[in-house]
């Protein structure tokens, strides 16, 4: 019986409505924009000279390959999220690039060439320090990797362990360094802090320890170490600026070699000196000091050692120089501009490939990383004499992605279709803050073109916008937060391209964001506007930005104060007199702040403040609570659901969007009875999590709670299953899915209806093994109909005739149905979709690590023509018809003629 | 309760299963099960396995795979021979995918017990006690590189001809074409019956048919442009013709020499 229900499914289901795309289409409509994190590690290879390859390593836990010239990129393995598959450290040899993951967990070993590992080991537990390449005789062979108890020594060809060393005194000594300078000695260095310093020689061969040596030190003196030795620098009349940890610099171009004797040691944020250590090794000479300077970094190539220093020029530009690093003289001709982007953030590090010319001087290529985490290459000019002058841009933006998840009882912020799985992880606020990253390039000849195509593309967009609603070309909002800094991007739907980014300056690290959109484009000679809240999540004081979503300009209008902590902002359908929503803020003191706060807009206020309702959300107090707005513009609690948090924590609630329509009230059965959809718009579903996390007793829980009333109109549990909870409030259903005894993920459909007088409930819960957002980066679009909590189990007449899919317990999933194709988009936070100029199209975007934007067809494309359209058969066939008449006019003529003559 | 004493039966079922199994693997794969796969820190384990894809070479498509063990529960990597390793596993039952963008895995179900004894099946998530044997380490084969295309629909003759509104039209056209050879038109009596249908399909007599006024609409031009040459012969045949010819003759001539009435109405203002 299953097996033929099945059947009938997979039959069935290859007539459903699919959104489903053709190969013609690909790339069409669609774009994604694949993004690796912030950079961590970044080497250039090599390995040899024409290598176009760069390997980075990333917050996201993101090994990837890029093409240096262009920014393409290669490949990129994506590891689990989270501190267990955190990129340690990344080393390259050769062909191979090592990597500690997970605080010295594994230990990996790539084939940079192919894309694959080689072999993978795991290491004993304790905290990850530091690693090196160790060489006998000039070949490196073994890899040295510290941590806070041991060390260890590895093969290189299959990670196998050659020996493993607990270290000594490691209560009280911090062992933070490993050197191995191709002798037959490995030397790590410990700290006590406030005391002392540690050197310890291991024989390469067996571990053993062949030397100790402890050094005085007293406290805040910089030391560095050459080889067992220690020599102290505050010999030299170094002065380090007030606050500053100096940091040291050195480079060793080979692990069979000691490194070269020269640094670099910071000792300011612009202030870096070059320093030498003498031949005798116990004294330091400074070389050059570099004020001011920004960043500096060693490179090697062949015998010749340089040292690329980077100087601001001026407000817009750095320079950046290439010094001797043996005399710390300037090199001639290896001057290469760095423009600095006023809203892009200050330069962050510097990657240096160094490589021989022909006539053997050095020329050399320069990855800049910048505070917003993007990533600049730049090689220097003339060095290919066929290529002329040009600058490569690669920019990798580190974003914060904010989604509006709105929850006013009668407001709503974005034009929206249908919001698929959103996690909703902190229900204080609403709001989610996404990272991800943003790459971009730029081939030009040089950076004034840069600007030029940048204008011309505004321009462009300045003529789609006012006709936005009718074209297929939107324009979406993206916040990126680094550091104190977000950015906020326009980007358009129809390339990816950016439009505009706007920096904000002294964001709280902690801030979550909300935004709201109050005047779209359509009237015409107001600009639209947007707001953003920005909210600090410990102290809940906030700020507004009101800005131009089509330029990213700042509005100039007077913003409201707010002195207190906000716990809730609503957005009302009453307008002003310039046509913007009333953005409403409610403070700790349920207060409630207008923007804007016009006379207009107060009077309006006053006349329907007995109609605005709105809750508020207290997850560590299990407390929902309805308000009501009164005339003077305080509220009043009108309700309270309390949820015993020890029990269970609410994790999200959702009200349904106010621009929601409603295209059918009720559906006909199979007896011609109606069955009316339950259509409050003022519904709101909570879900719960059950505190305990036992497999078999934990539990999700949904609620469906009246927003002005307060009642409780239905309560379904799930049990045995737990988060992450995903649902979709719609219409009459809400559709929640969580993961299930460790097997699947599963989906519970729940579908409100009513009778002509009673409201009774429907519910029928399904195990679907559904996948939505799959790990594999696929998108489903799964129909409906395998949603109907109504789907028999036995096929009846009634059941047929409402075109009901037998149930099965077993979610089909077709590849036919990723709307995504192969273009995968992995670790999927969110999918947006919002309605087009046509009334048949839908544009989705999709983000998690990378951004895909798509078009999609819900019911098909009724109100264009098919991108397959056959012009050649239609107008074939008008041509034969229109000579079929003219010759058998002919033919008629004739026949009437020879009539005639009879 | 129904589920409970399910579930305790699944698990006695699975035990059973399981003690079976070990024995199997202990003869079959031993050395694998039992001490290649143990851990030095203490109870985690690896999940070993191959992947491969006939007819592709290994390069073109690892560098866009891996391996998830329960989601993304555990992550592992294909070696460049196509082999791969999930390490820091702890026992208990995974299911093992290949994910890769451009070809088609089965998913496998692993089993770990406390012990370290490894065995894989199939993946059946409603029965999940189902114990349908797999080789371990795991070899998994490519069923082929994933359809996520669906096919254009293509103009073919066969699919013209079965239509239904060719097929309407066609048929028809086939009786009208072989009715009269098949019936004696020159018996009289035959005729006669046929007139009567006729006229009854036909109840006034006196309306032109439609076939024979588009005849006369088209010809109508040609017998204009042959009464300008002076073709008064012609003029009078098609006269002697009846009254409501003739009628309809004079409509379209005077159409045509005429123009349309309203823009006569515009020159008379």
């Amino acid at each position: 019986m299953y097996k033929s229900t099945s059947l009938f499914v997979i039959f069935l289901s290859l007539f459903v409505v699919s959104e489903a795309v053709f190969e013609d289409q690909v790339g069409k409509f669609d774009w994604r924009q694949q993004y690796v994190g912030k950079t961590l590690f970044a080497h250039f290879d090599s390995h040899s000279q024409t290598s176009k390859k760069l390997f980075l390593a990333t917050d996201k836990n993101i090994f990837a390959s890029f093409n240096s010239r262009t920014g393409d990129l290669f490949w990129r393995h994506v590891d689990k999220a989270g501190p267990e598959g955190a990129i340690d450290i990344l080393l390259l040899h050769g062909q191979d690039a090592l990597m500690v993951v997970g605080d010295g967990r594994l230990l990996r070993s790539w084939d940079t060439n192919m894309g694959g590992l080689n072999w993978e080991a795991v290491l004993d537990t304790g905290s990850f320090q530091a690693a090196c390449f160790v060489a006998i005789q000039d070949t490196v062979k073994h890899l040295a990797v510290l941590k806070n108890a041991a060390i260890s020594l590895h093969y290189l060809t299959n990670g196998h362990q050659k020996w493993v060393e607990n270290l000594p005194d490691r209560d009280t000594v911090q062992y933070q360094a490993v050197y191995s300078g191709g002798e037959e000695e490995i030397y790590v260095l410990g700290v006590v802090p406030n005391s002392h310093l540690t050197i310890i020689a291991y024989s390469l061969e067996d571990g053993e320890i062949i030397k100790q040596h402890y050094s005085i030190s007293v406290t805040a003196v910089l030391m560095c170490v050459s080889g067992i030795r220690a020599v102290c620098v505050c010999s030299l009349d170094l002065e380090v600026s007030p606050g500053f940890q100096p940091v040291l610099v050195s480079s060793q171009p080979h692990p069979a070699r000691s490194p070269i004797s020269e640094f670099f040691l910071q000792l300011g944020p612009h202030h870096h000196v070059l320093l030498q250590l003498n031949g005798d090794g116990y004294t330091i000479a400074p070389l050059r000091d570099f004020q001011p300077a920004f960043l500096v970094s060693f490179a090697t190539t062949g015998e010749k050692t340089v040292a690329a220093v980077m100087t601001p020029k001026n407000e817009t530009a750095c320079a950046i120089n290439l010094f001797s690093a043996d005399s710390g003289r300037r090199l001639l001709d290896t001057t290469v501009i760095f423009p600095l982007d006023l809203n892009g953030g200050k330069p962050h590090k510097l990657y240096v490939h160094a490589f021989l010319k022909k006539d053997d001087s050095v020329g050399y290529r320069v990855l800049v990383q910048t505070q917003d985490h993007a990533l600049t290459f730049i090689q220097q000019p003339g060095t290919h004499t066929d290529t002329g002058t040009y600058t490569q841009t690669l920019e990798r933006t580190h974003r914060h992605w904010n989604v509006h998840t709105d929850t006013g009882t009668y407001t709503q912020t974005l034009e929206r279709t249908h919001r698929h799985w959103n996690v909703h992880t902190d229900t204080g606020t609403y709001t989610q803050t996404l990272e991800r990253t943003h790459r971009h390039w730029n081939v030009h000849t040089d950076t004034g073109t840069s600007t030029f195509t940048l204008s011309a593309s505004l321009l462009d967009i300045m003529g789609k916008s006012k006709k936005i609603s009718q074209d297929l070309r939107k324009k979406f909002v993206v916040l990126h937060k680094s550091g104190s800094s977000l950015g906020l991007f326009g980007i358009d739907s129809k390339s990816g391209s950016i439009l505009w980014k706007h920096y904000l300056e002294n964001v709280q690290p902690n801030a979550v964001f909300k935004l709201i959109v109050q005047r779209t484009t359509a009237h015409f000679p107001h600009p639209p506007q947007c707001t953003l809240l920005i909210k600090d999540k410990d102290t809940g004081l906030a700020s507004l930005h009101v800005f131009n979503p089509i330029f990213g300009r700042k509005s100039h209008i007077a913003l409201p104060v707010l002195p207190r902590p906000i716990l809730q902002s609503l957005l009302l359908p009453v307008i002003d007199q310039d046509y913007a929503k009333v953005l409403l803020l409610v403070d700790d003191q349920y207060k409630v702040t207008a923007f804007p706060s016009t006379k207009n807009v107060l009077q309006q206020l006053q006349e329907m403040a007995s109609s605005i309702f709105f809750y508020l959300v207290r997850s560590d107090q299990g407390n929902l609570s309805g308000f009501r707005l009164r005339k003077d513009l305080s509220t009043e609690r009108i309700w309270e659901v309390v949820l015993p948090t020890d029990v269970q924590k609410i994790v999200a609630v959702n009200g349904k969007r106010p621009n929601e329509h409603v295209h059918s009230q009720g559906r006909v059965m199979g007896d011609r009875s109606v069955l009316y959809k339950y259509l409050n718009p003022n519904l709101l579903a909570v879900v719960t999590e059950s505190t305990d996390t036992h497999p078999e007793r934990a539990f999700v829980g949904m609620f469906l709670v009246d927003g002005v009333t307060g009642r409780i109109i239905h309560e379904a549990v799930q049990r045995k299953a737990r988060g992450p909870v995903h649902f979709v409030h719609s219409e009459n259903w809400v559709v929640v899915s969580s993961s299930c005894c460790s097997l699947a993920t599963v989906v519970v459909v729940v579908v409100v209806v009513e009778a002509t007088h009673h409201i009774y409930l429907y519910r029928n819960s399904k195990y679907f093994f559904l996948k939505v957002g799959l790990p594999s980066g696929a998108i489903l679009s799964l129909p409906k109909m395998f949603l109907d909590p109504r789907r028999p189990e036995v096929v009846t007449e009634h059941s047929r005739e409402e075109n009901l899919i037998p149930y099965a317990p077993e979610m089909p999933i077709r590849t036919e149905w990723f709307i995504n194709y192969n273009q995968t988009v992995l670790r999927v936070k969110g999918i947006y979709t919002a309605p087009s100029g046509l009334e048949s199209t839908c544009l989705v975007v999709a983000y998690g690590l990378d951004i895909y934007q798509t078009r999609v067809y819900p019911s098909k494309q009724f109100d264009v023509l098919k991108d397959d359209y056959d012009y050649v058969l239609i107008s074939s066939v008008l041509f034969a018809l229109f000579f079929a008449t003219m010759i058998s006019k002919r033919l008629a003529q004739v026949k009437l003629l020879n009539r005639a003559w009879r | 309760m129904w589920l409970q004493v399910r579930l305790s039966e699944v698990c006695l079922f699975l035990q059973a299963m399981f003690t079976l199994a070990c024995c199997f693997s202990d003869m079959e794969s031993g050395p694998i099960a039992t001490s290649g796969s143990v851990q030095p820190n203490g109870d985690r384990f690896k999940i070993e396995g191959r992947a491969i894809v006939p007819g592709v070479k290994t390069q073109d498509w690892i560098s866009s795979a891996r391996v998830t063990v329960e989601g993304e529960e555990y992550i592992g990597f294909l070696r460049t021979d196509g082999s791969f390793v999930v390490n820091d596993v702890p026992s208990g039952s995974y299911v093992v995918e290949v994910i890769s963008p451009g070809y088609k895995f089965e998913a496998v179900r692993v089993d770990i017990t406390s012990k370290g004894k490894m065995r894989a099946r199939l993946v059946n998530f409603i029965k999940t006690s189902e114990v349908i044997r797999q080789p371990y380490p795991l070899q998994l084969r490519s069923s082929g590189p994933h359809t996520y295309f669906m096919k254009r629909e293509t103009w073919g003759w066969t699919d013209f001809l079965m239509n239904p509104m060719v097929m309407m039209m066609v048929l028809p056209l086939l009786i009208i074409v072989l009715l009269p050879k098949v019936v004696n038109t020159n018996d009289p009596e035959m005729r006669k019956e046929m007139e009567q249908s006729m006229n009854m399909l036909n109840p006034n007599p006196e309306l032109p048919d439609v076939s024979e006024f588009m005849t006369k609409l088209f010809s109508g031009s040609k017998s204009s442009s042959s009464k300008a040459v002076g073709g008064s012969k012609y003029q009078n045949i098609t006269c002697t013709q009846g009254p409501p010819r003739s009628f309809f003759i004079r409509l379209y001539n005077s159409f045509l020499s005429r123009g349309f009435p309203s823009s006569e109405i515009q020159v008379c203002k």
